[in-house]
């Protein structure tokens, strides 16, 4: 199921979507599919892409004469090249941010891998969001800038979201190897033959003489659900014994990763962990959120960037775009969540204001904030609205146990007879119409419980809704009428 | 290629020619001149004299064993006809470990004269393929002729099952050379050379003669020959040879082997598996810390294995007395990982080999599989095979091939010390993979020594059904985990007068992991760590630069302190609060599971207490995931949304610890 929601992420991508309001439109559409946070993770990377199509034109050449002022448009089509390429993960940072020692750390590792041909394994563990493949990326960076790695390391990048098994991986290692049973693309042989000529391939070599490889093996803790932990013994193996030095590197979220694995497995890792635990306090936050918006210093336009940096120093100093900060930091410290709070931000921004403004950060962080569910009670009718505080009546008395649909429709005939002076009766079939529609939306979900077949009436039902977000839902609805509110509002049915 | 095939589908009839030539009474025995064999389907018989080239029925379909003919006699019944042999070895056929001897690399087509008087120079009649082949005789330091049709074997040396040496230049007179019929003709007249005396080999040796016609219908298919090169089989002689063709299965099997050979795009056949070399030498270490990291390193293969010499001793005894003897056997080793069971018997084979290079004991074959570098228990028979052999096969074939290998009698066959790593990934329903690993040493003839290492001590107990236990017997032995004074005794021995660690730092790392698993890898992963944080605060006072006490700390602790506190106190705000309201709930509830809505009820709540405006649904359950991918929570499928169940994957006090500290 994750594996086919990201195949069509990846076709979405290629169909680009013009407006940002379609494109805000689809969000709360796809935030409302209850992604597992894997394809989170996965889809706010490939949505990158798309996020750049959305954001306007493509952005003007820059000018050859730095001196040379921009006309408006094109210093803030510019400006917001720039801020794309950070906010979407598309250009690495410089060098990252409070990630020092786990950066030397890494680096003096895979220097050694690449000069010395050391074998050695390592996993890298952090929250998602966290930094981990930026800070791969960094590290490889600059090891790719020593001449004696440059020409000599040998790079391979897996991952356990796309090589969901033993074979596929073996595959891919061999392609990405370009080793001698590769033709074209394609990888000659059985599975057991792919194993057995990486495996000889991988034992000809020594530590001295062939060319070291680097394994990056992203979602580790995927690989570990292969059967047997095949390909993880045997890179692990090689990396503990004298053939090809290779150097094992896993990228995961999973604190508990070590316990996955098979202690045949677990002994022959090495038992490095690197984590990636941000310590960042609120003030530290913003001098990041400062340095990610501002724009530096070889910008071709310094009168528009300098007018485009001070806007954000005063708007980070700002009382609400602070308080907003600080809600975003209290939910979460990873800098993905910055970025695509910042990102909607920056979109914004176009030639009849070309500063960042508050307002801007208000409306992009209303986007972000909202509830999933608001928009969708948003839309329903009155009468499904009052099933809706009908179930929260029934939830309220029978403590959250099941109801069924006549309940709920006497519970509705009860409010119409008693209470209801706007609200004509409406006939049961009509009633089991508006029931069946917030089965739909899954506003109301059967219990499963897995019982022969009972007449539709009378089949279990649960609310998806929250006492919280039933009466925001009815703050909200224009034009709703005060007999149902009151009847929401009051205690019991 | 169909050349040796048809042999094998086709019913061969002996018969003499002739009347016999001689007689011993004493043995009962009549001699004969020449013998001719008739193929089902073919007109023209075959036939073969004293003193021809002829080849023998072996292991080796492709490369059958080539001969001198010297004798033909029958007993008195006058059924079963015997023939009398000089044996010639192909390279194939010398003990891998004794190839390099030669020297040089060997002819294609060299053949060598055999020489060993232990060898029985008698086999069956009926295992005589037929006709002729062979060779010329090259002297030493000619070169081997060019251009000549493959088909022709050449003799230069001598192998005396020790070395090569030169050919007695005084056996072989280039004299009269018989007449080599053209291919596809009959085979050669009869050359009536009766009695088996030194001076008939000298004169037939030296003969040119080109192949025979074979006419038992075979091709000159050289092609042929040369695809099948690869698949040699290696295998000593078996001598005393039996009729094996009278094994229905033979033709079954050639047959699926044959369909499998040519016809499925394989990897490319010359596809040598190789990771490129690099540009530059990688660099030697430079001071004495990277010095002592490369001796630190679990690869790097040590001079001794200290601390396991009664286990040494034990197997290497089990595995000396079962080559002296030429017998088989199997014998479990167990352990944790980490404790040098692989190591302590690629310790033996080693020094084994090493006394059989000096001919202490006979020579053995030494063949390692393993169970995790398979993709299926089956694929065993086929690394077996094709490390024995050089054959590829499929699991099927393989097993057969490797049944009727072990099962065959044949004196000379080297003994085969296998070692089976990792044995429990074998297991299979039926457990026939183990079964037959079990089975073959049991046999008479089979020279099998099988060593299984596992990790469980009662693997046989647990896992395998009676009769595979039965057949494993119960040599078994078990290695401890390492104590500290083990340890400590195996890094100094690797670091070998390396200064490079405080001994307390020593003692300390080996105490610490000796209490915790005893595993040998983690010992020097740890010890490795510690140099390299040495280096890195290697400017400051500390300046005796050894690894200290500090150092070691440090390693341990990056190592094995859990990372859970440490990522509660790194978690945002509402995180900590998720947390809090997850233990608060199952306070309340008195369970340790709690749905999210349950849980998402207390951390409103919380939020309001700490002054924070409540996140909404959709945020509580962000928060919730994150937890949950880092598996500080468990979880159930997000599909269930508000009824999803929780529960902590850290214990309660660890939480409230690390929550506290803040």
């Amino acid at each position: 199921m994750c594996l086919k929601f990201y195949g069509e992420l990846l076709e979405a991508q290629n169909q680009p979507v013009h407006s940002s309001v379609s494109w805000a439109a689809e969000r709360h559409l796809l935030s409302a599919l209850m992604w597992t946070p894997e394809i989170r993770h996965v889809a706010s990377r490939k949505y990158a892409g798309q996020w750049r199509e959305i954001t306007g034109p493509a952005p003007v050449k820059m000018s050859k004469r730095r001196s040379a002022a921009l006309t408006g448009a094109q210093g803030i089509s510019l400006a917001q090249k720039l801020l794309r390429e950070r906010l979407c993960h598309q250009k690495l940072p410089d060098q990252p941010v409070g990630l020092d020692s786990q950066y030397k750390h890494l680096l003096e590792l895979l220097r050694r891998t690449a000069v010395h041909g050391e074998s050695n394994s390592v996993l890298i563990v952090g929250p998602r969001g966290s930094g981990k493949t930026m800070l791969l990326g960094c590290v490889l960076r600059e090891l790719m800038s020593l001449k004696e790695a440059q020409k000599n390391v040998l790079l391979v990048e897996l991952n356990g979201l796309l090589q969901t098994d033993d074979k596929i991986a073996l595959k891919e290692i061999t392609r990405q190897l370009h080793l001698e049973n590769v033709v074209g693309d394609k990888v000659f042989g059985s599975f057991a033959e792919n194993l057995a000529f990486l495996l000889e391939a991988l034992k000809k070599g020594d530590k001295s003489s062939s060319r070291p490889v680097l394994f990056v093996l992203d979602e580790f803790d995927l690989f570990a659900h292969h059967k047997n932990q095949t390909l993880l013994y045997n890179l692990l193996d090689v990396s503990q014994s004298a053939q090809t030095p290779v150097a094992v590197l896993g990228l995961t979220c999973r604190l508990d990763v070590l316990e996955l694995l098979e202690k045949r497995v677990k002994s022959r890792f090495s038992h490095r962990q690197i984590h990636l635990f941000s310590s960042l306090s609120f003030a530290q936050y913003l001098d990041v959120v400062r340095a990610q918006l501002s724009l530096p210093p070889d910008f071709p336009d310094p009168k528009f960037s300098d007018e485009w940096n001070h806007s954000v120093t005063k708007l980070c100093e700002d009382k609400t775009v602070e308080e907003i900060l600080r809600r975003n930091f209290n939910g979460s410290k990873d800098f993905r969540s910055l970025h695509s709070l910042l990102f909607l931000a920056v979109s914004r921004v176009s030639v009849s204001h070309s500063t960042l403004r508050e307002a801007d950060l208000i409306e992009a962080w209303r986007l972000i904030s909202v509830d999933s569910k608001a928009n969708v009670l948003h839309g329903l009718s009155i009468l499904e609205l009052c099933l809706i505080i009908a179930m929260k009546h029934l939830n309220d008395t029978y403590d959250g146990e099941p109801f069924n649909f006549q309940m709920v429709h006497n519970e509705f005939k009860k409010f119409i007879q008693r209470k209801s002076h706007s609200i004509h009766k409406f006939e049961k079939p009509v009633v089991m119409k508006a029931f069946e529609h917030l089965l739909q939306l899954e506003l109301v979900r059967p219990v499963d419980s897995g019982v022969c077949k009972v007449q539709r009436e009378y089949q279990l039902m649960r609310l998806m809704l929250e006492h919280g977000q039933v009466m925001e839902a009815l703050q909200r609805y224009p034009q709703c009428p005060t007999d149902v509110k009151q009847w929401a509002l009051s205690a019991f049915g | 290629m169909s050349r040796y095939i048809t042999r094998l589908r086709m019913r061969r009839t002996y018969k003499w020619n002739g009347r016999p030539v001689g007689e011993d009474r004493k043995l009962k025995r009549q001699y004969y001149e020449s013998m001719s064999i008739s193929v089902e389907g073919k007109t023209e018989d075959a036939t073969v004299s004293l003193g021809q080239y002829i080849l023998i029925e072996g292991d080796d379909d492709d490369n059958p064993f080539v001969a001198q003919l010297l004798k033909l006699y029958t007993d008195d019944s006058g059924k079963k006809k015997t023939a009398v042999l000089q044996w010639f070895v192909r390279m194939c056929e010398v003990p891998q470990s004794k190839r390099k001897l030669l020297g040089r690399d060997p002819h294609p087509q060299e053949i060598f004269f055999y020489q060993d008087r232990s060898c029985d120079n008698e086999v069956d009649g009926e295992t005589i393929l037929g006709a002729v082949q062979v060779g010329i005789y090259v002297p030493v330091q000619d070169p081997f002729p060019v251009g000549k049709s493959r088909d022709i074997l050449f003799v230069k040396l001598l192998w005396d099952t020790k070395s090569f040496r030169a050919l007695d230049p005084e056996l072989m007179q280039p004299s009269q050379s018989p007449k080599s019929p053209p291919p596809s003709s009959r085979g050669p007249q009869p050359r009536a050379l009766p009695t088996p005396d030194p001076s008939v080999m000298k004169r037939a040796m030296s003969g040119i003669l080109t192949r025979g016609s074979m006419s038992t219908g075979k091709m000159s298919s050289s092609e042929a020959e040369s695809l099948h090169s690869a698949s040699k089989l290696s295998a000593a002689k078996a001598l005393s040879a039996k009729r094996r063709s009278q094994a229905v299965s033979g033709p079954q099997v050639r047959k699926k082997l044959d369909l499998c050979t040519p016809a499925t795009p394989r990897t490319p056949r010359h596809a040598t598996p190789s990771i490129p070399s690099r540009t530059a030498p990688a660099r030697k270490p430079g001071n004495v810390l990277e010095e002592a990291r490369a001796r630190l390193h679990v690869s790097s293969v040590p001079e001794s294995l200290p601390c396991r010499e009664q286990e040494f001793q034990d197997i290497y005894n089990f595995v000396e007395s079962k080559v002296i003897d030429g017998t088989g056997g199997c014998m479990y080793i167990s352990g944790v990982p980490g404790t040098g069971k692989t190591a302590t018997v690629h310790e033996v084979i080693r020094s084994l080999q090493q006394s059989a290079e000096q001919d202490e004991i006979p020579h053995f074959r030494f063949i390692e599989i393993n169970g995790m570098k398979m993709t299926d228990p089956h694929q065993a028979y086929v690394q077996i095979l094709q490390k024995l052999t050089d054959q590829k096969a499929t699991p099927d074939h393989a097993a057969a091939l490797l049944e009727k290998r072990f099962s065959a009698p044949a004196p000379k066959k080297e003994t085969v010390v296998l070692l089976v790593d990792e044995l429990d990934l074998l297991w299979t329903r039926k457990q026939n993979v183990m079964y037959n690993l079990f089975d073959w040493p049991t046999r008479r003839n089979a020279r099998l020594v099988v060593l299984t290492i596992a990790n469980t001590m009662d693997l046989p107990e647990r896992i395998m059904i009676n009769r595979v236990a039965s057949r494993l017997g119960l040599t078994r032995m078990s290695f401890q985990p390492y104590t500290f004074k083990q340890l400590q005794q195996i890094i100094t021995s690797r670091l070998n007068r390396v200064k490079a660690f405080e001994e307390d730092a020593l003692q300390l790392v080996s105490r610490k992991v000796a209490a915790l698993s005893g595993d040998a890898r983690r010992c020097l992963d740890i010890c490795r760590r510690a140099t390299e944080i040495c280096e890195h605060s290697g400017s400051q006072k500390n300046s005796s630069g050894l690894v200290g006490m500090s150092h070691v700390m440090e390693a341990l602790d990056e190592m094995f302190s859990s990372s859970y506190i440490s990522a509660i106190r790194c978690a945002s705000v509402q995180e900590q609060l998720f947390l809090r309201a997850v233990i608060a709930e199952f306070r309340r509830l008195g369970l340790e599971e709690a749905t999210f809505q349950q849980v998402f009820v207390q951390h409103q709540a919380l939020c309001r207490v700490e002054g924070l405006q409540p996140a909404n649904v959709s945020e509580g359950l962000t928060v919730c995931q994150r937890l949950g991918s880092c598996r500080l929570l468990l979880l159930e499928g997000s599909r269930l949304d508000l009824f999803l169940r929780i529960r902590l994957n850290v214990s309660q006090d660890d939480v409230l610890y690390a929550l506290k500290a803040d």
